[in-house]
């Protein structure tokens, strides 16, 4: 079936979300009552999740009619699990530190501030880093648009990650700035990248990045904590591989959900912004309050307050995080440019020019009508002219060029 | 595989029940309302060119398409 894209990629997130929610929960309730280390609960996570990472992409990988389960349910680029490929090393790499150092800050947040209604939203300031680094990538300063949700996002998760039992942590704010957003930025940066690579004819796949992902974060991790010990004289390597034995079954449930909240989340980075898709993810402010107050009743965490203005200021948090998703998500430009081409002029050359131009998404050379037809996403008309159509004008070559906005989208996902 | 896009001029007040029909098809892969001198560009798949006529065929039989026009595309750069 076709759906308009946009309804696939906001399902995509928020399951995604909804299940990091849930998964948070667990991870509060292991911090709390079993592992209170966050080097050593990273760790078995990571240990875990490489032999939970290999049980699952090897059942996605199981054919069924000729396709596999992973290409019919999760990621139609998905065909089986592969060995990494040579271009994608240096990704997987740079993810791996983003994915390594964003779990040991996360566990140690959690060691802080217990309450996961509290540490997630916090990781969602996220988003601010990632219009920065796309504007710088498109050598183009962010829209009104851009800064105004970006701002309302950020606001509104400092305002809801207040602690409803009302205390404030500046060592966790610390955390957050300095170690756990630049660290989820470039996790999720470099798994973006990923996606956008062509591995083997195909476009690369959202089972096999994050398998591979956990393998590289682990080994990064290995040998950091292999260091750490020798230089700190302790064992957090070998009590990392035996607490991952004694609590076997609460460390396989958080990689095994881990497992399909990142292949779900990195599937919506094939389709959207990053900066997009951030925003969207912020809603788990919202899934992780049942959650906490599901702890909270069983004593796992501090009580809530039933403090009126302390659930107020959270609530309008909340609310300013939605209304800024919404802004964002809503104002995208989609065009066609139809393009006629000078006689004799080298087609691959004038291909490429097109492709220089930040925007655009699609450059097809057809027969025809036209000689070219190209395909645009901006988020203004006015940045699509001072961004596109300025530049395409330059371009020489080209005869004559027809542009058409889309009122409306469906795509077969 | 052979990728093609079906550019479609409509009669005024057609389009929404056109792209109802166009989006059932198998072979279509992305279909958008557009505003200018068309009014859908549909991106198609098809594995021969004899898939493409008929497929043409069932888009020149929806009622209210005045015209279609096809264009292969012959190379693409995509992300």
């Amino acid at each position: 079936m076709n759906y308009p894209r946009k309804y696939f990629f906001y399902i995509l997130v928020l399951t995604s979300s909804i299940l990091y929610a849930i998964i948070s929960g667990i991870d509060a309730t292991v911090n709390t009552l079993f592992i209170t280390n966050p080097f050593i609960l990273g760790f078995s996570i990571f240990f875990v999740g490489i032999f939970i990472s290999l049980l699952f992409a090897g059942i996605l990988s199981i054919p069924i009619n000729g396709k596999s389960i992973g290409h019919r349910y999760f990621d139609p680029s998905f065909k089986r699990l592969r060995w990494i490929q040579k271009k994608e090393i240096k990704y997987h790499v740079l993810a791996g530190i983003g994915n390594a150092t964003y779990t040991i800050g996360y566990f140690t947040l959690f060691t802080i501030l217990d309450d996961p209604s509290v540490v997630l939203p916090f990781t969602q300031i996220v988003i601010l880093y990632l219009i920065i680094i796309e504007s710088f990538n498109e050598k183009n300063a962010p829209t009104l648009i851009e800064i105004q949700a970006g701002i309302m996002v950020t606001i509104g998760a400092l305002i809801g990650s207040l602690n409803l039992t009302g205390s404030i942590n500046v060592m966790s704010l610390l955390i957050v700035f300095a170690i756990l957003i630049p660290a989820w930025a470039l996790l999720t940066i470099y798994q973006q990248k990923l996606k956008h690579l062509q591995i083997l004819d195909n476009q690369n796949d959202a089972v096999n990045i994050r398998f591979w992902n956990v393998i590289i974060s682990f080994a990064l991790l290995t040998f950091i904590m292999f260091f750490y010990d020798i230089i700190t004289a302790n064992t957090f390597l070998i009590d990392g591989i035996i607490q991952s034995f004694t609590y076997l079954g609460w460390i396989s449930l958080i990689a095994g959900g881990m497992f399909f909240v990142y292949i779900l989340y990195i599937r919506a980075l094939g389709i959207g912004k990053a900066s997009v898709t951030q925003a969207i993810r912020s809603t788990i402010i919202i899934f992780t309050i049942p959650v906490s107050l599901v702890l909270s009743n069983f004593s796992i965490i501090p009580l809530f307050s039933t403090d009126p203005i302390s659930l107020m200021i959270k609530i309008s948090g909340i609310i300013l995080i939605v209304i800024g998703i919404i802004s964002y998500a809503l104002t995208q430009v989609k065009a066609y440019i139809f393009v006629t081409i000078e006689p004799k002029v080298d087609i691959k050359k004038i291909m490429c020019d097109f492709w220089k131009i930040r925007g655009i998404t699609h450059v097809s050379a057809t027969t025809g009508t036209y000689d070219m037809i190209i395909k645009i996403q901006t988020r203004t008309l006015l940045k699509g002219y001072e961004r596109i159509i300025k530049k395409v004008e330059n371009i020489k070559g080209v005869q004559t060029y027809r542009w058409e906005s889309v009122l409306k989208e469906w795509e077969r996902i | 595989m052979i990728h093609a896009y079906i550019l479609v001029i409509m009669q005024p007040g057609f389009s929404n029940k056109a792209v109802d029909e166009i989006t059932k098809q198998e072979k279509v892969v992305k279909t958008s309302v557009i505003a200018g001198e068309y009014d859908i560009i549909i991106r198609v798949n098809v594995k021969t060119l004899h898939e493409l006529h008929e497929l043409t065929m069932i888009f020149h039989k929806i009622k209210g398409v005045k015209k279609t026009i096809t264009s292969l595309i012959e190379k693409e750069l995509s992300i």
